[in-house]
């Protein structure tokens, strides 16, 4: 009965959502606002029935409910009752109802967060929400419904049960962060349409999206960071990001998204860049539709694809009916667009995030172009490509650093143009560190991109700190206070500036953390039981290899000591070799998996990976990497998340 | 400052990231230029020399031999169709590496025979099987 329920909570919220837009129509067109009242209570409806409808399936996967081909799919008898909860976003149509489901609460905020305050942009936004949500609606009613009965000719007793690759706590959390994300920037993209619609293309849309426009990147940053963190944790190729289409697909909005974070500063300010931000919201919101079709479509072949389906046409109609409304308004609109102001000089600070927006959308076409080019190649000269991660790399490591180097240079300048004595003053310091840097590197050495990159790192590490150290010393002499003081009525009272120089704080980090990759060593290699290797400045000696029965696998794990040259135990490494349904009869249905084991320190983290036995010899396979650096990438995610949540925190009123 | 001075400046930036983009894309005599051709076993005679190139299929059911001395080589047949070749390929193999795998491996043709030196399994996260018929193996084996 009640799977039932939630296939007709899906259907009546698409035909709900239908009258809502109707209602909205009859208001615009017949200025009665009890029409508008209506409207708005349908689109109340509309999320209400979605929501409904998730928390349907939700209960259906916890009660293991294998009627339902999704349940039967994706969860079994054995899988933890946490994992049933996740496997809600595991598979096609879960995913989908998902991904509407978070619509459908976004929806809900925003309807009551404005419900007293009417303005004219008001049905035009919860129009276009409405919109996003019918093309979700139409998906899960009738392409992908998740309630499909199981259509096997038998009772299924026993589902398939979650991919244990999955059964992982950051895996949990990775894809509804990200979704988070790229649902986020829907807001955003209502209000700019909204604002295109009525002409009311002044600061005042822009204003009202600053937060939602953070907190979507917000998640989707977090979403990104946790993805590369569980790729790292558990895939066991000893990287954490591999420009896989997937991966491409949910950076590509990340950086024009990063890109209208920063230009709406200017448009806040100074009034500049007006048509230039609307093209970028609205490019983001088609990348997360983009990236949403290249997950779910399997047009691409990636290890995040899912089952080859039929959601290709229907997702690049949508794409196509969304470019050409925002082609038509931006272009019916030009003359509403113009800037109130123009950029004075070069050393402006407006010239800076004028730079800034080119490099995010170069980083960004690049990507989009490396990730496209093997359907482009195709369709041109017949020849299938694949683009691999050389080619992002070589594309992007140079624009990158330039982007690096931006980072120091945009918050020194100053807003007009920046004089000459502020210019030596500003830049002295940061010039020399780096160039301090680069020596000690060149005599260390160094001779690859790192050479470059830790003495742009030391640059831009010091702009930022003079950038606080200029801040307090004005509050601690002005005010009297003392350091720490200063330091806290800092950033509490210019939350968004000073979280926004945290966050380039946490990108530093970050780049620090890429650099290091430039030292990488890895080995693979047999080793037998009371053996060891010498390899990159340690020995590694087997000391045992034991059997170890658990509920749902069993595993072999290798005690490894790690020694380094001056005889001191490092760390003893316990990577495991796993075999999960271990006990299934059907030899087809067991699944090996390899869990590895890390010790990480701030300079190099040893990653292991058990990559086969032989028991009867006592020999392991291993392969060991030694991964500089690695640590700052996670710790510059914090300290980027910490920064964007300084930056999102409403202010207080002094 | 005016509008034409700024419009120069950002096309110009434009145009060199386009051509910085084009020249990664069509620079010829790359070492490892992470563009390689992906082809089917029908085609692999056109392959030029030292080129590397990627090849997907299945794995042939029965073909796996993991050598006794060193368990990281390992031989196996990639199946497209009615086409087969052999495959050598030493390293770590990836989990769900078995018959009737889906596979994709990179490396270069030699001789009739195909050097791996890459080996990937496809959908990691996909997990989509038939159903069982049958009752759970915990409850009932255990």
């Amino acid at each position: 009965m009640t799977p039932v329920l939630g296939s007709i909570s899906l259907s009546l919220a698409l035909g709900v959502a239908f009258i809502s837009i109707l209602l909205f129509s009859l208001f615009l067109k017949k200025s009665d606002y009890r029409f508008f009242i209506a409207g708005w209570r349908a689109t109340v409806v509309v999320s209400a029935l979605t929501i409904l409808a998730t928390l349907i399936l939700l209960y259906e996967l916890l009660l293991s409910n294998f009627d339902i081909s999704y349940v039967a799919h994706y969860t079994s008898l054995e899988t933890p009752t946490f994992y049933k909860i996740t496997a809600l976003w595991a598979g096609q149509s879960g995913s989908l109802l998902f991904w509407l489901f978070i619509l459908s609460v976004y929806t809900l905020i925003v309807l009551y967060q404005y419900r007293n305050s009417y303005s004219k942009l008001m049905p035009w936004i919860i129009i276009v929400l409405v919109f996003v949500q019918i093309f979700f609606l139409i998906l899960v009613n009738i392409v992908e419904n998740p309630f499909m009965p199981t259509d096997a000719d038998f009772v299924v007793i026993n589902g398939n049960g979650l991919n244990p690759l999955l059964q992982n706590l950051t895996m949990a959390i990775h894809p509804p962060t990200l979704y988070l994300g790229y649902v986020g920037f829907t807001i955003p993209f209502a209000f700019a349409i909204a604002a295109l619609v009525t002409k009311e293309t002044g600061s005042v849309w822009i204003r009202s999206i600053r937060r939602w426009t953070l907190i979507a990147w917000l998640f989707q940053s977090g979403g990104i960071i946790l993805g590369g963190w569980w790729a790292y944790q558990e895939l066991g190729w000893g990287g954490y990001w591999a420009w896989d289409p997937v991966e491409n697909a949910s950076f590509m909005p990340w950086l024009t998204g990063t890109a209208f974070l920063h230009s709406i500063i200017i448009q806040e300010k100074k009034g500049l860049l007006k048509t230039w931000n609307m093209v970028l919201i609205l490019v983001t919101f088609t990348l997360c539709i983009f990236g949403t079709f290249l997950t779910r479509s399997g047009v691409m072949s990636s290890v995040h694809a899912f089952a080859v389906s039929n959601l290709g046409p229907i997702f690049i109609v949508f794409i196509v009916i969304i470019l050409v409304i925002c082609i038509y308004l931006i272009i019916s609109r030009l003359p509403y667009l113009k800037s109130e102001k123009r950029i004075e000089s070069f050393t402006s600070r407006e010239s800076g995030f004028l730079l800034n927006n080119v490099i995010f959308i170069t980083i960004c076409f690049a990507v989009f172009w490396g990730t496209i080019f093997p359907v482009l190649s195709e369709a041109v000269s017949g020849d299938k490509i694949t683009v691999g991660a050389p080619f992002f790399n070589r594309v992007n490591i140079p624009i990158g650093l330039m982007l690096l180097f931006f980072t120091g240079v945009g918050p020194l300048l100053a807003w007009r143009r920046t004089s000459k004595d502020a210019f030596i003053r500003n830049f002295s310091i940061p010039i020399i560190s780096g160039i301090a840097i680069f020596i000690v590197c060149l005599i260390f050495g160094i001779r690859n991109t790192t050479l470059i990159s830790f003495p742009l790192t030391a640059f831009v590490f010091t702009a930022i700190l003079i950038e606080f150290q200029r801040g307090i010393n004005s509050r601690v002499t002005r005010f009297d206070e003392s350091f720490l003081k200063a330091l806290q009525t800092l950033i509490a009272r210019n939350r968004s500036r000073y979280g926004g120089y945290i966050a380039h704080l946490g990108i530093v980090f970050m780049f620090i953390g890429f650099s290091g990759q430039a030292f990488d060593t890895e080995l693979e290699f047999a080793l037998k039981k009371g053996d060891s290797k010498i390899f990159d400045g340690y020995s590694f000696e087997l000391v045992s290899i034991d059997p170890v029965e658990r509920p749902n696998h069993i595993a072999w794990i290798a005690g490894i000591n790690v020694w380094n040259l001056e005889k001191h135990l490092v760390t003893t490494l316990y990577p495991e070799k796993r075999v999960y349904f271990h006990l299934d009869p059907n030899p087809e249905k067991r699944q090996p998996h390899s869990e590895l084991d890390i010790h990480t320190t701030i300079y190099k983290d040893i990653y292991s990976i058990f990559s086969g036995v032989d028991i009867e010899k006592q020999i392991a396979y291993l392969k060991i990497m030694i991964n500089r650096l690695v640590y700052w990438v996670w710790f510059g995610g914090y300290v980027l998340i910490i920064g964007t949540m300084i930056s999102l925190w409403p202010a207080k009123e002094y | 400052m005016n509008k034409k001075k700024v419009t120069i400046a950002v096309s110009t930036l434009t145009l060199l990231a386009v051509v910085w983009i084009g020249f990664v894309t069509f620079s010829p005599n790359q070492e490892n230029p992470g563009m390689v051709r992906f082809l089917s076993l029908s085609e692999i005679q056109t392959v030029k020399e030292n080129e590397r190139i990627r090849l997907g299929g299945l794995v042939y059911p029965g073909s796996i031999l993991i050598s006794e001395k060193n368990q990281l080589e390992c031989n196996f047949r990639l199946k497209q169709g009615e086409h087969s070749i052999p495959v050598l390929f030493t390293g770590t193999r990836p989990d769900l590496f078995k018959d009737d795998a889906e596979v994709i491996v990179e490396g270069n043709y030699i001789d009739g025979a195909f050097v791996a030196d890459q080996l990937q399994t496809k959908c990691a996260s996909r997990f989509e099987g038939e159903l069982r018929n049958e009752a759970s193996y915990n409850t009932e084996s255990i």
